[in-house]
């Protein structure tokens, strides 16, 4: 973008740039900036409710001997590790799929796929414990068409809870993703699948070697966006746990953490932001992983 | 022959995984209905038939709740929220993708990296600086951390990539201002941008639970997605009236879903180039 | 405009200032207290009641109270205290035992003390002993979570077990009952909810300790009730005479179902079970089975809540007469409330009243009430400390390594460390 930085038409092109965007910056300045660094300055201290004292980075060392931050952070990491491909590939699949012109019924299954995403993270996380009880529609089917011989202990096992935690997500998401693929895909050229197949080349091969090389940046968008998800979970977790994260905190994350030492525990709001610095920095790490990721591959 | 047989493995294989996608993804839903007649304790046990409690479920659930009062606050939480939102994030896509300087982008940049911040680090700031504005248990209160959004001003700059310079050109010959090259040609010719933003952010307006949980504080004030988490973990819940609940308050996001569909698909095109 | 604007200025104003003034006349006239609690079948209803009671003697006093989930009541609560913004908070709120010692002691000076205007000794002593801080006590004592053993007559007795041989159960006994009871109508003892450390909490209490000593330290590789208490939980779980819940409103589904033949939990649960008319005379309570330790009783207690002044309320000296009038001299109105919502209260005077001698049909004529006043003179004094939210969160996460056969004083040691991690 070439354009004068100095005299009338550079002060005229900055007035208006400045008029344009300042309402977004005073509001995120004023809602995320400052509140970000009171809770930055909250880090340093610790105590009781009410009563807190400078602390220094003892918030920091506590962090190291917190057996439930260590669960937290590794629940919240193996959401992000397994959660986040899979829905990733499932949506690429799924808008490769679609993407074809002569599927019957394309507009009804896209628009079925997309539902989920209508639907509030409060209503879905109840409608799942209710489908997903002891005793719910989903044990019960699985036992009529022989998959189990006794009921999954889908919301009381430690390991069952997760894989629920994963499911539900996964199923709020997918579609979601999906939408974005599809767009992307209306803009390549269809002509480049057809050449490819006429020379022959197998579908699996068009998904891998055209489709997602072209849809990188979309899909790195999404990537993003997912990692920042994940690591923020918590409407799902606390309405589908009562807020506890259990079974013995399996499902617990980071958010949800933060929320329990704000909220539920002895109230130490020092430790609690310093929790979600956390969060913070791996956000930060990731993205910029998946940003040098893409860009190494680029090359 | 071969190649026949292969064809039609691979479409029974296409089919079957979009069938069972479509089925998994619609399923709740059907779920839900079917919740809403029948008791509580059919719910738990997993009946999947449709009951004869349609009719005990929704009149429990009026007399619980205050239906039309809620479905008031969350409607105003979510147009007021939506409105703004796309107001000063459309002005700041436009303006930081046609007045480009080196400051702004920066500035944009580092306005970008507020994606990462989780909303529990903010939420005892905000709600103290709440507390001393004496905004606690209004609706403002709800709507306003809310309006700065990054992610919407990086769709709206996403989206002026593909608004027509020349028509910003031939404006200025015709002697507009900036301001109104903004409202009479921006507004209108990207409309389609502003229903899939529109769907977005109404979507993640009236579904917003957790910052609504803590500023409101009266049952004069709370939004329906409140009153469902609320009767959901009551003392005694019951599942037919939650079913209700979650079907009312389901209908409004599905409601603006199928009416925009193609504006938001369409948007999504934008989004994306 | 300008003209439009200057013309209608002085004539808002005094709109204005003239509503304003009416608002402020109408305040000082009738006193409107909030309230917040959780519970609409029970002590929001007993709320309503006592405030009903109240105006009637003092009209110019109403009463807002407000139905939150009990979550919300905490966490509410909390953010209002943190912020220190006192307009966001109630004047009078419910607090759960387990958690008063927390608020007060982080909050120093915002509940207000009321050891002057009311008379403690009236009350259970392990009530008032929750809701002191240095001498001074705060709150009005309100329900006991006294705790009983509910059983199923019918499924007993198809078991070949009467009424009298529910009555001084051990523990150990319980399980074996338990085994016999499936064997012969195929339905599990009892309802547990994994997640859910109560019952540990209950069978820990009955012998006299807690998750911290008198003094809040921390108390669990040395304590021998919660040894057994997790010893209990493990040999119950082993034995597999439960049937698992997802939460309180599964747990609560094992029994209005009938899958469960009893039910240990707090008195407060006596509306719900009568809730089921169909399941009416079918129901017997016993006092809980006991521990084979040194110091183990069959009384214990789950829960209970107080009600609790904010300091910053403008309708403070009247929201403390308010509790004193009802909850701390109303005989009648404690009467009213165990008839109809179930409530065991705290005032001691009130179990002489004519609704603790009455046999309760639903029982099958049993005297239930006045079996659950006298469990109640038994329970145990404990320290619920500052921590019993983590403490119990600690009990949870080691749950299941007790069922997968960890030993149980690595389990203590577990806890031990995630608690000794938590309370900084």
């Amino acid at each position: 973008m070439v354009h004068a930085r100095r005299g009338s038409i550079g002060r005229y092109y900055d007035v208006n740039g400045w008029l344009f965007v300042a309402p977004v910056l005073g509001l995120i300045g004023l809602f995320m900036i400052y509140p970000i660094v009171w809770s930055l300055w909250m880090s340093f201290q610790s105590g009781r409710g009410m009563m807190m004292k400078f602390a220094g980075f003892a918030n920091i060392v506590r962090l190291w001997n917190d057996p439930v931050f260590i669960k937290a952070l590794t629940n919240t990491m193996t959401y992000f590790v397994v959660q986040v491909p899979i829905m990733i590939v499932l949506a690429l699949i799924l808008a490769s799929i679609l993407n074809n012109p002569r599927i019957v019924g394309r507009g009804l299954f896209r628009t079925a796929i997309f539902l989920p995403c209508v639907t509030s993270l409060v209503a879905y996380s109840v409608l799942f414990k209710g489908m997903f009880a002891p005793d719910g529609v989903v044990n019960s089917t699985l036992a009529t068409l022989g998959v189990i011989s006794s009921p999954i202990p889908w919301l009381t096992h430690p390991f069952w809870a997760k894989v629920l935690v994963i499911i539900a997500i996964t199923w709020r998401w997918t579609g979601y993703n999906m939408i974005f693929y599809l767009a992307a895909l209306q803009n390549i050229d269809r002509s480049i699948y057809e050449v490819a197949r006429i020379d022959g080349v197998p579908a699996w091969a068009r998904f891998t070697h055209i489709t997602i090389p072209l849809l990188k940046p979309v899909i790195l968008f999404t990537t993003v966006i997912s990692t920042i998800g994940t690591l923020q979970l918590f409407d799902e977790v606390y309405n589908l746990t009562e807020g506890r994260g259990g079974p013995s905190n399996a499902t617990l994350t980071l958010s949800l953490y933060i929320y329990n030492l704000t909220f539920r525990f002895m109230p130490n709001f020092g430790y609690a932001a310093t929790v979600s610095y956390v969060i913070v920095v791996l956000v930060a790490l990731l993205a910029f992983f998946q940003f040098f990721a893409a860009r190494e591959r680029d090359k | 022959m071969t190649n026949g047989i292969g064809r039609a493995a691979s479409a029974l294989l296409t089919y079957g995984l979009l069938g069972l996608m479509a089925f998994l993804s619609v399923f709740p839903f059907l779920w839900m209905v079917l919740g809403a007649t029948n008791s509580s304790i059919d719910i738990i046990k997993g009946r999947v038939l449709p009951g004869e409690f349609l009719s005990t479920n929704v009149d429990k659930f009026f007399t619980q709740v205050n239906a039309p009062l809620v479905f008031w606050n969350s409607a105003k939480i979510a147009i007021l929220a939506t409105v703004l939102t796309l107001a000063v994030s459309s002005l700041a896509g436009y303006g930081f993708e046609i007045f480009r300087s080196r400051h702004r982008e920066r500035l944009y940049r580092a306005m970008l990296l507020t994606l990462m911040i989780p909303f529990a680090a903010l939420m005892i700031p905000l709600f103290i600086m709440m507390g001393k504005a004496g905004l606690i248990n209004t609706h403002i209160a709800v709507v306003l951390p809310t309006i700065g959004s990054a992610f919407v001003v990086f769709y709206f700059r996403q989206c002026t990539k593909a608004f027509p310079s020349e028509l910003r050109d031939a404006a200025k010959v015709d002697g507009l201002k900036e301001w109104q090259i903004f409202l009479f040609i921006y507004v209108p010719v990207m409309r389609s941008t502003y229903a899939a933003a529109f769907i977005i952010v109404f979507m993640t307006a009236w579904n917003n639970y957790l910052w609504p949980l803590i500023v409101l504080q009266s049952n004069e004030t709370k939004t329906i997605t409140l009153v469902i988490s609320s009767l959901a973990s009551a003392y005694y819940p019951d599942y037919g009236v939650v079913m209700v609940g979650t079907v009312l308050a389901t209908l409004p996001t599905l409601a603006v879903f199928f009416f925009m569909q193609r504006q938001f698909v369409q948007g999504m095109l934008g989004s994306v180039k | 405009m300008d003209n439009l604007a200057r013309a209608y200025l002085p004539r808002i104003a005094g709109l204005a200032l003239a509503s304003v003034s009416f608002l402020a006349v109408t305040a000082a006239e009738a006193k409107e207290i909030t309230i917040w609690c959780w519970d609409p079948n029970f002590n929001v209803a007993i709320m309503k009641e006592a405030g009903a009671r109240y105006t009637k003697t003092h009209p110019d006093v109403t009463f807002n109270v407000v139905d939150f989930a009990k979550t919300d009541v905490e966490q509410k609560l909390q953010t209002g205290l943190a912020s220190g913004t006192a307009d966001a908070l109630p004047d009078i709120v419910l607090i759960e035992d387990y958690g008063a010692q927390k608020y007060l002691q982080s909050f120093p000076g915002a509940f207000a003390p009321l050891s002057g205007t009311v008379d403690y000794s009236g009350f259970a002593p392990y009530k008032v002993e929750v809701m002191t801080v240095d001498g001074q006590v705060y709150g009005m004592p309100f329900d006991s979570g006294v705790t009983g053993l509910y059983y199923r007559k019918d499924y007993l007795e198809q078991a070949g077990f009467k009424p009298e041989d529910m009555q001084n159960l051990t523990w150990d006994r319980f399980i074996e009952i338990g085994q016999q009871v499936e064997e012969k109508t195929g339905k599990k003892m009892m309802g547990l909810d994994p997640n859910d450390a109560g019952l540990v909490r209950i069978i820990m209490q009955s012998a006299g300790q807690w998750y911290f000593d008198k003094d809040g330290k921390t108390n669990v590789t040395g304590n021998p009730a919660l040894k057994a208490a997790l010893e209990t939980v493990g040999k119950i779980m082993s034995a597999n005479i439960y049937k698992p819940a997802a939460g309180w409103s599964d747990w609560v589904g094992t029994f209005t179902s009938g899958d469960v033949a009893t039910v240990v939990t707090g008195v407060w649960i006596t509306g719900t079970v009568k809730a089921q008319p169909d399941q009416a005379g079918k129901w017997g309570v016993a006092p809980i089975p006991k521990l084979s330790i040194d110091g183990a009783t069959q009384a214990s207690n789950l829960g209970g809540s107080s009600w609790y002044v904010l300091e910053s309320s403008a309708e403070k000296a009247e929201a403390i007469d308010f509790l004193n009038e009802i909850y701390g001299k109303d005989i009648d109105f404690y009467q009213k409330i165990l008839q109809d919502r179930g409530a065991v209260g705290s005032l001691l005077a009130a179990r002489g009243g004519a609704a603790y001698e009455q046999a309760d049909p639903f029982f099958g004529g049993e005297k239930v009430w006045q079996n659950f006043s006298d469990w109640l003179a038994k329970v145990p004094s404990v320290n619920y400390g500052v921590f019993t939210n983590e403490a119990d969160t600690a009990v949870t996460a080691q749950l299941p390594a007790l069922t997968q056969g960890m030993p149980v004083d690595d389990v203590l040691k577990a806890i031990d460390a995630e608690v000794s991690a938590q309370i900084q």
